[in-house]
C-alpha cells in the first residue's frame, strides 16, 4: 500500500506543482519548494540538468535499473501528453459559452429605455390629481376644526361657572376630595382670569374653598375621626396649598404638652406604687393613679400613631418626644431613688416605665426605645443597687452611733451590749433584707431584667465586696484609727469612746464568722451567674479576701481598744512619776491614790469587756471557792519576796543586781507580749500586763530615795491582790509586778524595803478605808 | 544563749542605756556605750568591730565618775564624745577625750575636755552639730535649750545663747537637722518644735503628744520620723506637718528610739520596751503619695515590716546605725548586752 501510495502521491503532487507554476505571476516562488526538496536530479525542478541526470543514473544504475527507469519514464511522458490536451480541450470549451453568453446579452437590452418613460408620465398624472382634491376640501376642514375649538372653550367655561355649586354639593356631601380636584382643575383659568371675566365665580368658589378647608382643619385636629379619615384631610390640605408645617407643629406642640401629665415624679411616685397594690379592693374605683397613668400613655402613643399617619416624613421629632419621655422617665426614677425605695415600689415603678416604653416602641419601632430604655435601666438598677448597699452601710453606723455611750451609766449599763446586738441584727437583717430585695429583681419578669439577669448577679457580687470593703473602712474611721480625710481635725480620737472600738472589733468577727459566710451561700444560691461574662478577672465577690480584711480589721480594732484603755493608764501613771521629786520622797503613809484609779480603768475595762466579748474556754479554776486561799498564796508570795528583799538588803547591791540577773537565767522567760484572743479574760490580761509594762519603764526612768522606793513597793504590794482577782496568767503579772519592784530597787541610792507587818498594815488601812467608801457610795445612792 | 541569732554580743558589766556610732572613725566601725549604774563604777566602752565583721571587740575601757543618760560622740574626732550624766540627785553634762593611747584595754580614766554646765534641771541630750566639722554644740534640759561653741584644743566651751522653751513644755530629746545646721527639732510633752539657732526662736511644730524619739532623714529633706509610747512610729513631712505622711505600727510596748539608715532611705529601724528591734521598709515621699496605686499601698500595708529581732532579754534603748558600713547597727539592751546586727538580706535592690 505504502509504495502503491507513494507514486499516487508524487503524481498529484506533480500536477499541482505544475498548475501552479502555470498560474503562478513568479514561477521562482512555486518551486522554491521542490527547489529545496529536490535537488537537480529532480525533474521537476528548474534547474534539472538532462545530462548530469543522465551521468548520475548511468553511474548508480545497472542496465536492468536503467531498462527500468526507461520504460517507466516513457509511461510517464505519455501520461502527461493526455493530461494536457484534456486542459488546452476544458478551457476551449469554456471560452466558447463565454461568448455565446454576451451575445444573448446584447440582444436584450434593446428597448427598454422606451418602458422608462412611460412609467414617468403615468406617476406625474396622479400627483397633479391629489392635489386638486387637497385644495378643494382644505377650507371645509378648517372650518370644521374652528368650530370644535369654539365648543371646547365653552365647555371649559360652563365648568367655572358651574364651580362653585359643585363645590357646594361636594361640601354638602363631604366629598372634600372631589372638591379639591376641581378646584385644582381650575385654578389655572382662576389665576389668569380671576380678575376679569370670572371675578364672581372665583370669589364664591374661593369662599367654598375656605370653608373646604376650615372643615379639613378641624377634621384633622378631631380626634374623634378615624386616622384614615385625618390623613386624607391632611393630604388634601396639603394639595390646596395651606401651609401644612404649622399645622404640624401645632400637633407636635399638643404632643409635648401632654408629656408633662405623662411624668411620673418622684413626689407621686411612691402614691403610683401604692395605688397599684391596692388596686384590686378598690376595683370600681377608677380613679387610682397608675390607671390614669396608663390611660394617659395609651393616648399619648395613639396620638403618636396619628401623628405618624399623618405626616410621615416628619417621625424625627416624634422619635425625639418618644426619647424624651423615657430619658425623664428615667431620670425621674433616679430622683425617687434617691431616698429610700424598697425593691417591691423600685419594680413597680419600673414595670409601669416598661409598659410605657412597650407601647410607645408599638408605635415606633424605629425609635429603638426598648434600647434606649435599656440602657437607661442598666444604669438605674446599677444605681439603686449601689444605693441600697449604701443604705444598709448608713443604717449600720446610724445603729452603732445612736446610742450616747459617752454617758456615765454606759460602763454601769448594758449599753455596749445592746449597741453590740442592734448592730449585729442590723447587719444580719439588712444583708437579708438586701437578698430579698434583690431575689425580687432577679425574679421580676419584665423584659429588661430578663436580659439583664446576669448583669444584675454581677452588681450584686460586685455590691456586696463593695459594701463590706467600705464597711471595714468606715469601721477603722469609726473607731479613729484611720482619720477620714474631710474629718475636722478636732474631732479626733479623745471624742471616741474605747467602748465603741470594742463593739466593732466584735462587730467584726461578727461579720466575719457569720454574715460573710451567709452572704456566700446566698450568692451561691441565687446569683451566682454572671461572672462568667461581667468580670473577666475572677468573680467580683471573694469571700476569703473579706475575711481576711475583717479577720484583720477586728484585731487592729481590739489592739486599738487596748491602746486607747492602755494610754489612758499611761498618761495616768507619767503624771504620777513626773510630779514628785522622788529623791526627795517623804515616808510612804498610805497606798498613793493612782492605784485607786488605775484599778478603776481597769474595772471599766472589765465592764465594758463583759458586755462585749465571749468569756474563754480557759478559766482561773477554783475562781469562786478560792477567795481565802488567794489571799493566802499572794500572802505567801509577800512573804516569799520580802524573804529576798531583807536578804538582799543585807548584801551589797552588787550581788544583788548579779542575782537578779541569774534569776532571770533561770526562770523561764515570762512572754508578757502574748497575742491578744477575742476573750474578755485575753483582753483584760494585756490592758494589765501592758499597764504594767509601762509603769516598769517609769520607774526605770526615775532615781528614788528610800522612801521613794518603799512607796513603790508599797503600791505595788497593794495592787497585787486585786490584779491576780482579774487576770488569768498569774504568773506573768507576778512577774511583771516583781519587775517594777526590782527596777525601783535598781534605781533607788539606798534600798530599804518595808518591814512586812508595816506593810500590811498600810494595806489594810487601805482596804478598810475603800470598803468604807464604797459603803459610803452604796448608802448614798 | 538562745539559738537563731545572727547578730554578734558583747556584755556590759552594768544596766546600759545609750549606744553611739563613732562616726570620725573612718577607718573602722566602732561604737561608744556606757554604762547606767546607780550605785557601781560606770564605764565607757569603745567598741570595734573586727575587720572581718565576725568579732566586736573591746578597743577601750574608761570609768565614768556618773552614770551615763546619753552620749553622744564627735562627729569630727574620734576621739571625743559628750555625756550626760546623773549622780542621782543632779544631772551633768561634759565633753569627754579618750586619752592617748588608748589601744590598751586598761581602764583609764577619761580627759574632760569640757563641762557644760549652764544647765539646772534634768539634761537629756548633747547634740553634735551634724555638718561634720563645726565646734557647735546643742545641749538641752526640761526647759532650756542651749547652744555651745567648743574650743578644744583650749579645753573650753561656752554659751553663745540660751533659750527657754517654757515651763510647760518639759523637752525630752531632739535631733538636729542635717540638710540645716541652724534648725533642731526637740520633743516635748506635747509637740515636736523645731527651733532656729540663730534667733533660737520656735519655728515650727508638729502637735503630737508624747514623742519619744525623732530622727532626721538623712537621704531626703524634709523627712522626720517621729516615735511615740502609743501609736508607734510616724513619718513626717516638714512641710505638711498636719497629718503624717506615713505610719508604722510601731512595738507591742513602746515605741523607744526610731533611727533613718544614713544610706538607704527607706530603712528605718526602730527599738522598744517589748524587747525588741525592728527593722521597717517605709518608701516615703511625698510625690509618690499620690500617685501610689492602691495596689502599691496595699502591699505597703501588708508589710512595711521587714524583720524584727527579738533575741532580747529587756527593753531595748540604745539604737545606732554604723555610718561606715551603712547596713550595719547596733542595738543596746538595757541589761547591757550589745548586739550588732547586719541588714544585709533586707537591703532594697537597687
Amino acid at each position: 500500500m505504502a509504495t502503491e501510495a507513494a507514486p499516487m502521491d508524487e503524481k498529484a503532487k506533480r500536477m499541482r506543482d505544475l498548475l501552479s507554476s502555470f498560474y503562478a505571476p513568479d514561477p521562482s516562488i512555486s518551486t522554491s519548494n521542490s527547489s529545496i526538496s529536490a535537488s537537480f536530479d529532480n525533474i521537476n525542478s528548474t534547474s534539472f540538468d538532462a545530462d548530469q541526470y543522465m551521468d548520475l543514473m548511468i553511474k548508480k544504475s545497472n542496465l536492468e535499473v536503467l531498462l527500468q527507469r526507461h520504460v517507466q519514464m516513457a509511461a510517464e511522458i505519455k501520461n502527461l501528453d493526455t493530461d494536457l490536451q484534456m486542459l488546452v480541450y476544458e478551457n476551449y470549451n469554456k471560452f466558447i459559452s463565454a461568448t455565446d453568453t454576451i451575445k444573448r446579452m446584447k440582444s436584450n437590452i434593446f428597448g427598454m429605455e422606451g418602458n422608462m418613460d412611460q412609467l414617468l408620465q403615468k406617476i406625474m398624472s396622479v400627483q397633479s390629481r391629489s392635489d386638486g382634491v387637497n385644495t378643494s376640501l382644505f377650507e371645509k376642514r378648517e372650518h370644521i376644526e374652528k368650530l370644535h375649538r369654539t365648543r371646547n372653550l365653552l365647555r371649559k367655561v360652563q365648568f367655572i361657572y358651574d364651580l362653585p355649586a359643585r363645590l357646594q354639593k361636594c361640601i354638602k356631601s363631604e366629598a372634600y376630595g372631589d372638591a379639591v380636584r376641581f378646584y385644582t382643575g381650575a385654578m389655572p383659568i382662576l389665576k389668569v382670569y380671576g380678575d376679569t371675566s370670572f371675578q364672581d365665580c372665583r370669589r364664591a368658589s374661593e369662599e367654598a374653598i375656605e370653608i373646604i378647608i376650615k372643615n379639613l382643619q378641624t377634621k384633622l385636629f378631631s380626634d374623634s375621626e378615624s386616622i384614615q379619615a385625618r390623613a386624607e384631610a391632611a393630604v388634601l390640605l396639603k394639595q390646596l396649598d395651606v401651609p401644612v408645617d404649622s399645622l404640624k407643629a401645632k400637633l407636635l406642640e399638643k404632643l409635648e404638652q401632654s408629656l408633662d401629665g405623662l411624668q411620673i415624679k418622684p413626689e407621686e411616685a411612691s402614691k403610683l406604687v401604692e395605688h397599684d397594690d391596692s388596686s384590686n379592693d378598690t376595683e370600681s374605683n377608677d380613679q387610682h393613679p397608675a390607671k390614669i397613668h396608663e390611660d394617659a400613655v395609651r393616648g399619648f402613643s395613639e396620638a403618636m400613631r396619628a401623628y405618624r399617619e399623618i405626616f410621615p416624613d416628619s417621625e424625627e421629632r416624634l422619635f425625639k418626644l418618644a426619647r424624651a419621655l423615657t430619658a425623664m422617665h428615667f431620670e425621674n426614677m433616679e430622683l425617687y431613688i434617691r431616698k429610700r425605695v424598697s425593691a417591691a415600689d423600685f419594680l413597680g415603678i419600673f414595670r409601669i416605665i416598661w409598659e410605657d416604653v412597650v407601647l410607645m416602641d408599638e408605635v415606633l419601632p424605629e425609635a429603638a426605645l426598648s434600647d434606649l430604655s435599656a440602657e437607661a435601666a442598666q444604669v438605674t438598677l446599677k444605681q439603686f443597687v449601689a444605693r441600697t448597699f449604701s443604705h444598709l452601710q448608713q443604717d449600720i453606723s446610724d445603729t452603732l452611733l445612736k446610742f450616747d455611750i459617752n454617758q456615765k451609766e454606759a460602763v454601769e449599763g448594758e449599753v455596749l451590749k445592746v449597741i453590740l446586738e442592734a448592730s449585729q441584727k442590723a447587719v444580719l437583717q439588712g444583708t437579708t433584707n438586701i437578698f430579698q430585695d434583690f431575689r425580687q429583681l432577679l425574679d421580676e419578669n419584665a423584659g429588661i431584667f430578663i436580659k439583664m439577669r446576669d448583669l444584675i448577679s454581677g452588681w450584686i457580687q460586685k455590691g456586696f465586696q463593695d459594701f463590706f470593703r467600705s464597711l471595714e473602712a468606715q469601721f477603722l474611721v469609726l473607731s479613729g484609727k484611720t482619720s477620714s480625710s474631710n474629718d475636722i481635725e478636732g474631732k479626733s480620737s479623745d471624742k471616741i469612746h474605747a467602748g465603741l472600738i470594742l463593739v466593732l472589733a466584735q462587730l467584726s468577727v461578727f461579720i466575719e464568722q457569720k454574715v460573710i459566710p451567709r452572704v456566700t451561700e446566698e450568692i451561691a444560691a441565687s446569683f451566682s451567674g454572671g461572672n462568667s461574662q461581667a468580670f473577666e478577672n475572677g468573680p467580683a465577690f471573694i469571700p476569703g479576701e473579706l475575711c481576711r480584711v475583717f479577720h484583720a480589721a477586728s484585731e487592729k480594732l481590739l489592739q486599738h481598744y487596748i491602746d486607747t484603755r492602755t494610754q489612758k493608764v499611761s498618761v495616768l501613771l507619767r503624771k504620777r512619776f513626773k510630779t514628785p521629786n522622788w529623791v526627795k520622797h517623804k515616808e510612804p503613809r498610805e497606798v498613793h491614790m493612782y492605784v485607786d484609779m488605775f484599778l478603776h480603768e481597769l474595772e471599766e475595762v472589765g465592764k465594758e469587756v463583759k458586755q462585749v466579748l465571749p468569756q474563754g474556754t480557759f478559766r482561773k479554776h477554783k475562781r469562786t471557792d478560792s477567795n481565802g486561799s488567794n489571799t493566802t498564796t499572794s500572802s505567801r508570795s509577800n512573804t516569799l519576796h520580802s524573804d529576798k528583799m531583807t536578804r538582799s538588803n543585807s548584801q551589797r547591791a552588787r550581788s544583788q543586781l548579779f542575782e537578779t540577773h541569774l534569776a532571770k537565767l533561770f526562770k523561764q522567760k515570762v512572754e508578757i507580749f502574748t497575742k491578744v484572743e477575742f476573750t474578755q479574760e485575753s483582753v483584760v490580761t494585756t490592758t494589765v500586763k501592758l499597764c504594767l509594762k509601762s509603769l516598769q519603764e517609769y520607774v526605770r526612768l526615775q532615781t528614788f530615795n528610800r522612801s521613794g522606793f518603799q512607796q513603790i513597793q508599797l503600791d505595788i504590794q497593794f495592787l497585787k491582790a486585786p490584779l491576780k482577782e482579774t487576770v488569768e496568767d498569774e504568773a506573768a503579772i507576778d512577774f511583771l509586778l516583781d519587775e517594777v519592784i526590782v527596777a525601783a530597787s535598781e534605781r533607788c541610792l539606798d534600798v530599804i524595803p518595808l518591814e512586812p507587818p508595816i506593810l500590811d498594815k498600810l494595806i489594810q488601812a487601805k482596804l478598810a478605808k475603800s470598803k468604807e467608801h464604797n459603803n459610803n457610795n452604796t448608802v448614798s445612792s | 544563749m538562745q539559738g537563731g541569732s545572727s547578730g554578734i554580743g558583747y556584755g556590759l558589766k552594768y544596766q546600759a542605756r545609750c549606744i553611739s556610732d563613732v562616726k570620725a572613725d573612718r577607718d573602722h566601725t566602732s561604737f561608744l556605750t556606757g554604762t547606767l549604774s546607780l550605785k557601781e563604777e560606770n564605764e565607757v566602752h569603745l567598741l570595734r568591730l573586727s575587720s572581718g565583721g565576725s568579732e566586736l571587740l573591746c578597743e577601750g575601757l574608761f570609768s565614768h565618775p556618773n552614770e551615763i543618760w546619753d552620749l553622744a560622740s564627735c562627729p569630727f574626732d574620734q576621739r571625743i564624745f559628750s555625756t550626760v550624766f546623773s549622780t542621782g540627785e543632779s544631772f551633768g553634762a561634759a565633753i569627754w577625750q579618750i586619752p592617748e593611747p588608748y589601744g590598751q584595754s586598761n581602764s583609764s580614766t577619761l580627759e574632760c575636755v569640757a563641762s557644760l554646765d549652764a544647765h539646772v534641771g534634768k539634761i537629756n541630750c548633747v547634740l553634735w552639730c551634724p555638718s561634720g566639722n563645726s565646734d557647735k554644740l546643742v545641749s538641752m534640759d526640761e526647759q532650756n535649750l542651749v547652744l555651745w561653741s567648743l574650743d578644744s584644743s583650749k579645753k573650753s566651751a561656752e554659751v553663745l545663747s540660751k533659750e527657754s522653751a517654757g515651763m510647760r513644755h518639759s523637752l525630752s530629746g531632739g535631733a538636729w537637722n542635717p540638710h540645716d545646721v541652724n534648725s533642731v527639732a526637740a520633743t516635748s510633752e506635747s509637740s515636736i518644735q523645731f527651733w532656729d539657732l540663730r534667733t533660737m526662736k520656735k519655728v515650727n511644730s508638729i502637735e503630737r503628744a508624747h514623742v519619744r524619739n525623732v530622727d532626721y532623714n538623712l537621704k531626703r529633706e524634709h523627712i522626720l520620723v517621729s516615735a511615740d509610747d502609743e501609736s508607734g512610729i510616724h513619718l513626717w513631712d516638714l512641710r505638711k506637718t498636719k497629718v503624717p505622711v506615713q505610719e508604722l505600727p510601731g512595738h507591742t510596748h513602746w515605741t523607744w528610739a526610731v533611727r533613718c539608715n544614713p544610706e538607704y532611705e527607706e530603712l528605718i529601724l526602730s527599738v522598744g520596751t517589748d524587747s525588741a528591734v525592728n527593722l521597717w521598709f517605709a518608701s516615703v515621699s511625698s510625690e509618690k503619695k499620690t500617685s501610689e496605686s492602691p495596689a502599691e499601698t496595699s502591699r505597703q500595708r501588708v508589710n512595711p515590716l521587714l524583720n524584727s529581732y527579738t533575741d532580747y532579754e529587756d527593753s531595748v534603748y540604745g539604737l545606732a546605725w554604723s555610718s561606715r558600713e551603712p547596713w550595719i547597727f547596733a542595738s543596746l539592751s538595757y541589761d547591757g548586752r550589745v548586739v550588732i546586727e547586719s541588714v544585709k538580706p533586707f537591703l532594697p535592690r537597687r
